[in-house]
């Protein structure tokens, strides 16, 4: 009888950590929100410093997972309570209802192209649409469809049933209902990951107003062969290539009246973005304006230098004070104090503005703080007060991994996602192997 | 005479180029029928013997595509790939093979329109060069 | 020898490959392939029924090689071995042609183009079946025993690990005593922890566990074999060299501060010192009056342009430090960017900036002058921000100097037979997906020998390489899966090329008992590339599952049944 570990969140932390605790014998029990594991890894082009391409390094990975004898994935599910204690946890896991047979579903996606109602894609970040019955993105894992059932006229109004009829494999299921399975777990693990913060909270960034300004995940789609614009770099108010371009750092961090952290990532990732957008865009000029620029990594100095030398790429040391359109609503005028001299505010104008905002703790984090008890640091990040044991809880028995825990880029969180697994190990093992 | 319908092989890379040509699958591009593909481990296994042995047996153009440099799964397999292609090249054009019935190329894993201008080029570029001669010889 | 009975079955997928492909077609076609016995259509080959459908067909019709016509092999491939598997065919007697990703989804509007295509890659794929053998992932042992060299906080926290998990680990380490660098350090920053709270136990652990064999004073000096079954020599001080047998190893060797000779003064003016000889002194409880921090010594310039990560928050950990033991303090940290990523570092600067510590940014066209001044330094500053040049009178300048490898890593890595990068670190198997291994399996890598790291990443760090090295040893066996390579005695030449080609090393010449001298590969090692096959020119070098009769027969049915079709 294998122990059973639960790893609530599907990114590459708890996947790398599901992957490992399988490796090492463990029955685990994968539980992911969304439709699809993958996290926002899945949501980016390439990834710094080697500009790798990200699905092309996550999809391997994720179909590990998938195949993995002692990994069972539980998408498009939450965790609806924990009880108990080390090494006998009751977890509540409920599988949402998909209204898809998923035994039959083949992916095939011909509900996808009749489905007449559209929503914002999430994984788009609201550039384009996606169907009521959707695939997330074409390398979803379990590539399954889904319906939305807030948006679908079948649930909501009993009207349409289009899908039902175009799907060949008799997959769509309207009555499906939630399905809450109990798991007797010895070990849990939170790699609940990060959300980008609401930014139009912060209207002097101009996110809402300037149609131009756009945020640093929004980008990486525009960026993308397989996203909105085919991964042509153009800017929203009239598709045309910008030719200057603007990131702005620390949106929402190292603020005193938002976030006083510092999300550890988004140096490396302006970075990275204004090199792609040069390959894309080789006559764009970019200016990327920070605070200190981070890249404390391998290879991360040299990355800088790399934009700075071989795509010129001004780095400007001063924090922003506000972003608006420019003449017919379109572009973005930027307002600055210019170092060292005493206080001139300097105003640009550029064609396009990326936004580099704060990374919260995963919306659904709170929840799961309180469906397991686990404390919370001052900036909503799950505590793990003991240094000794820096993926450990306040709650034997759990661990934590990635940016659930505290911002880190993907080779930290990888790196985490082990040392969860060998601890969850420790714990479980503790004499004889 | 009907039109030249180009008989093309394409040794694929399993971890990036097969992986390229599936998303062009998945995205529903389009492309020429032209294309056939044999799934390698990595494109340095593939011996430009059978790039000679297509060639010189009537088959219209060979394909080999890889991993980005710096992206090869085993480490340095591309680089291999790279250095030798000159070399198959030559040789074909010393034997009178037209050499750009061999081409090399780097399709990602993410790059399914990569992948289907890649195909969509070199079918277009068999055909104005035109059928392979040897193909009569055979028959 | 008995002729291969091939049965084909072309899949419809719903409409997905039927919409462009006219299925029955293929599969009539199939029939007319040498070595065919039977050709059949499924609607969804992949579901309960279509699996059910082959493996009676294996049955009935006495299959011994099975060809699936679908999707790519991506996906399915481990799900219709394991079919063919459960109904007696082995697994790797299973070739997968994919006509969908790669014919029907891409030629939706030429059905009859599509349908000859399918044909073509079902007859390639059916000439490679028949050619296929019969292969069994071979397993290699693991002796339970684990090897973690370098006793600094890396490697006594994968040890730790590891012994807790109830493996054997052998931890070796070249000082008589554990500990590394942070013997010399009191606080640990920014969490602002006693080390010895963290080191203390941790050696307790090791040193009250009946699984941890320690050796002090002692140094790795030859590493052989492979995964599972590897020898360390280690050589102590006053001993003979001992050999243990071991199924992983993790490199946690550490680093060292670079020594800032004749910056500053260094060297020349007492008073300048390092952030570790400041530590010694702090540790001792001597807190200085004043200090002014200069960082990036040495480091983000060019000759060496990468950033260290932690000396930033380290001098603020010192600062706050000399602040709380003496509030009056002048301290002041001159710096180029304040790398305080994250939470708790962060916070960390906000309270030594309020606990009145001045940080002043400056740039490298305009270094800090360090002069002796009386008994005292002085530093003058460029301040950028300011715009103006602040002078100050302190009595000690503390150098933060980046970490660099040790000075034998260069040996080491060549022991290891793994990579370093150009700065000397160690070089990990994948900079993203795989940080804490090599692309030498059963070798791991932790700490600040792979880059300079914070207390909290090295614990992190080592724990994760303790993970990854438990999983051959609790699994007791490694797979390897059966698309290596092989060499042919008779035809190889002894060329070296394929030895060259390999980059796992996983091949030598070796010499039989007759003499003669040939390529061998060591099937552990081996990932299944192929380079070495495409480097061999004698066709002596071959690869399980991609061998050249098969790949050429591929070749031969697309010509064969391609060309006909043209006439």
């Amino acid at each position: 009888m294998k122990d059973k570990v639960v790893v609530v969140g599907g990114g590459i932390a708890g996947i790398q950590a599901a992957l490992d605790l399988g490796d090492m014998g463990f029955e685990v029990h994968l539980v992911e929100k969304s439709p699809s594991i993958g996290g926002h890894m899945a949501q980016l082009d390439k990834t710094f410093p080697t500009n790798d391409c990200s699905l092309c390094i996550l999809s391997p990975k994720m179909i590990m997972c998938a195949d993995h004898e002692n990994i069972k994935l539980h998408t498009y599910s939450e965790i609806d309570g924990v009880s108990g204690d080390f090494p006998h946890f009751k977890v509540k896991i409920r599988e949402k209802a998909r209204y898809i047979d998923i035994s039959r579903c083949t992916g095939c996606g011909d509900c996808t192209v009749k489905c007449p109602v559209k929503v914002p894609s999430e994984y788009e970040e609201g550039l384009t649409n996606r169907k009521a019955i959707y695939l997330p993105f074409p390398q979803a894992v379990p590539r399954k469809v889904t319906i939305d059932a807030a948006h679908c006229r079948m649930i909501t109004q009993k009207k349409c049933g289009v899908c039902k009829k175009v799907c060949q494999a008799g997959a769509i299921d309207y009555d499906q209902k939630d399905k809450v399975i109990d798991i007797d777990a010895s070990a849990l693990v939170i790699a609940s990951g990060y959300d980008q913060m609401d930014v139009s909270l912060l209207p002097q960034f101009g996110f809402g107003i300037a149609k131009d300004v756009v945020t640093s995940l929004q980008f990486e789609r525009i960026l993308s062969a397989s996203g909105p614009t085919g991964g042509h770099l153009v800017r929203p108010s009239d598709g045309t290539e910008p030719k200057t371009l603007a990131f702005i750092q620390c949106v929402g961090s190292r603020d005193a009246k938002c976030h006083v952290y510092c999300s550890s990532v988004c140096c490396m990732y302006a970075t990275k973005e204004s090199i792609l957008a040069g390959e894309h865009a080789p006559n764009v000029k970019t200016s990327i304006f920070y605070m200190d620029m981070r890249a404390v990594g391998k290879n991360f100095q040299e990355f800088v230098q790399r934009a700075k030398k071989s795509y010129g790429v001004r780095y400007v040391q001063s924090r922003p004070a506000k972003l608006q359109p420019s003449k017919d609503g379109k572009g973005v005028l930027i307002n600055y104090e210019k170092k060292g001299t005493g206080g001139d505010v300097a105003q640009e104008e550029f064609d396009m503005a990326v936004l580099c905002p704060a990374l919260e703790p995963s919306k659904s984090a709170s929840r799961l703080a309180e469906s397991t008890g686990l404390k919370v640091d001052p900036d909503g990040f799950f505590a793990t007060p003991d240094l000794k044991h820096p993926v450990d809880s306040t709650s034997k028995g759990i661990v934590v991994c990635g940016f659930a825990s505290t911002p880190m880029d993907i080779p930290d969180a990888v790196t985490q996602a082990s040392s969860a697994a060998a601890r969850v190990a420790e714990m479980i093992s503790g004499g004889g192997c | 005479m009907s039109e030249f319908n180009p008989t093309i092989l394409a040794f694929c890379c399993n971890w990036c180029s097969y992986a390229g040509a599936d998303l062009a699958g998945v995205s529903r591009l389009q492309m020429p029928p032209n294309v056939h593909v044999i799934r390698v481990m990595c494109s340095a296994a593939v011996k430009p013997e059978y790039a000679f042995k297509a060639l010189s047996e009537g088959i219209d153009g060979v394909l080999v595509l890889g991993c980005h440099i710096g992206d090869c799964h085993y480490l340095t397999g591309n680089h291999r790939t790279k250095k030798r292609f000159p070399v198959a090249q030559r040789i074909l054009r010393d034997v009178g093979i037209d050499e750009r019935r061999l081409r090399l190329d780097w399709v990602s894993a993410a790059e399914g329109e990569k992948f289907q201008q890649v195909i969509t080029e070199f079918v277009s570029d068999i055909k104005k060069i035109g059928p392979n001669p040897l193909k009569e010889v055979k028959l | 020898m008995l002729m291969p009975r091939i049965g084909v079955f072309i899949c419809h997928c719903g409409h997905n490959i039927a919409s462009a492909v006219d299925v029955e077609k293929v599969a009539e076609f199939a029939k007319t392939l040498p070595d065919v016995v039977v050709a059949a259509h499924n609607m969804y080959s992949c579901s309960e029924e279509g699996l059910g459908a082959i493996r009676r067909s294996i049955e009935e019709n006495k299959l011994d090689r099975v060809v699936v016509a679908a999707c790519t092999p991506r996906t399915h491939e481990p799900l219709f071995r394991r079919n063919c598997e459960r109904a007696g065919v082995n697994k790797y007697l299973f070739e997968f042609v994919n006509i969908r990703e790669h014919v029907s989804w891409i030629h939706a509007k030429e059905p009859l183009a599509a349908t000859e295509k399918a044909k073509m890659l079902v007859a390639m794929g059916v000439a490679k079946a028949a050619l296929l053998q019969p292969q069994e992932e071979t397993e290699s042992g693991v002796i339970p025993v684990a090897v973690v060299i370098g006793g600094g906080i890396a490697g006594l926290s994968a040890a730790s690990a590891l012994v807790s998990q109830g493996i054997e680990t052998h931890l070796i380490e070249k000082e008589p005593q554990l500990g590394g660098i942070l013997k010399d350090i009191a606080v640990i920053g920014p969490e602002m922890v006693k080390t010895k709270e963290i080191i203390d136990g941790m050696v307790k652990e090791i040193g009250s566990s009946p699984k941890a064999h320690v050796h002090l004073s002692s140094r790795m000096t030859e590493l052989t074999g492979f995964v599972g079954n590897f020898e360390i020599t280690v050589t102590a001080a006053d001993k003979c060299a001992e050999k243990i047998k071991a199924g992983t190893v993790i490199v946690a060797t550490g680093g060292q501060e670079w020594s800032p000779q004749g910056e500053f003064g260094y060297g020349k003016m007492p008073g300048v010192i390092t952030q570790l000889e400041l530590e010694r002194r702090l540790a001792k409880g001597e807190f200085p009056d004043s200090a002014v921090f200069i960082q990036c010594v040495g480091a983000r310039v060019p000759g060496r342009e990468y950033c260290s990560r932690f000396c930033c928050n380290a001098s603020i950990k010192n600062a706050i430090r000399i602040m709380e033991a003496r509030p009056e303090a002048q301290v002041s940290i001159l710096h180029r960017d304040i790398m305080s990523y994250g939470t708790t570092a962060e916070r960390a600067y906000h309270d030594a900036a309020e606990k009145g510590v001045r940080f002043m940014r400056y740039g490298l066209e305009s270094l800090p002058k360090v002069d002796k001044l009386g008994d005292n330094l002085h530093v003058d500053v460029y301040d950028e921000t300011l715009d103006d040049t602040i002078g100050m009178s302190t009595d000690v300048v503390v150098l933060a100097a980046p970490m660099v490898p040790i000075d034998n890593v260069k040996d080491l890595a060549m022991m290891l037979k793994v990579p370093v990068d150009k700065l000397g670190f160690f070089l990990e198997a994948h900079v993203k997906l795989r940080p804490v291994e090599f692309a030498t399996e059963g070798i791991f890598i932790c700490g600040t020998a792979r880059w300079p790291s914070s207390v909290s990443e090295c614990i992190s760090q080592g724990l994760g390489a303790a993970a990854k090295a438990s999983i051959p040893i609790r699994r007791g066996k490694v797979k390897i899966e059966p698309i290596t390579a092989y060499s042919d005695p008779e035809k190889c030449i002894a060329c070296g090329n394929c030895v060259q080609a390999c980059p796992y090393q996983a091949i030598e010449i070796v010499t039989s008992k007759e003499g003669k001298r040939y390529a061998q590969v060591t099937e552990a090692k081996c990932k299944g590339c192929g380079n070495c096959v495409a480097a061999c020119h004698n066709d002596a070098m071959q690869q399980k599952g991609f061998n050249t009769t098969q790949l050429s027969a591929m070749i031969d049915a697309l010509i064969k049944n391609a060309l006909e079709v043209v006439q």
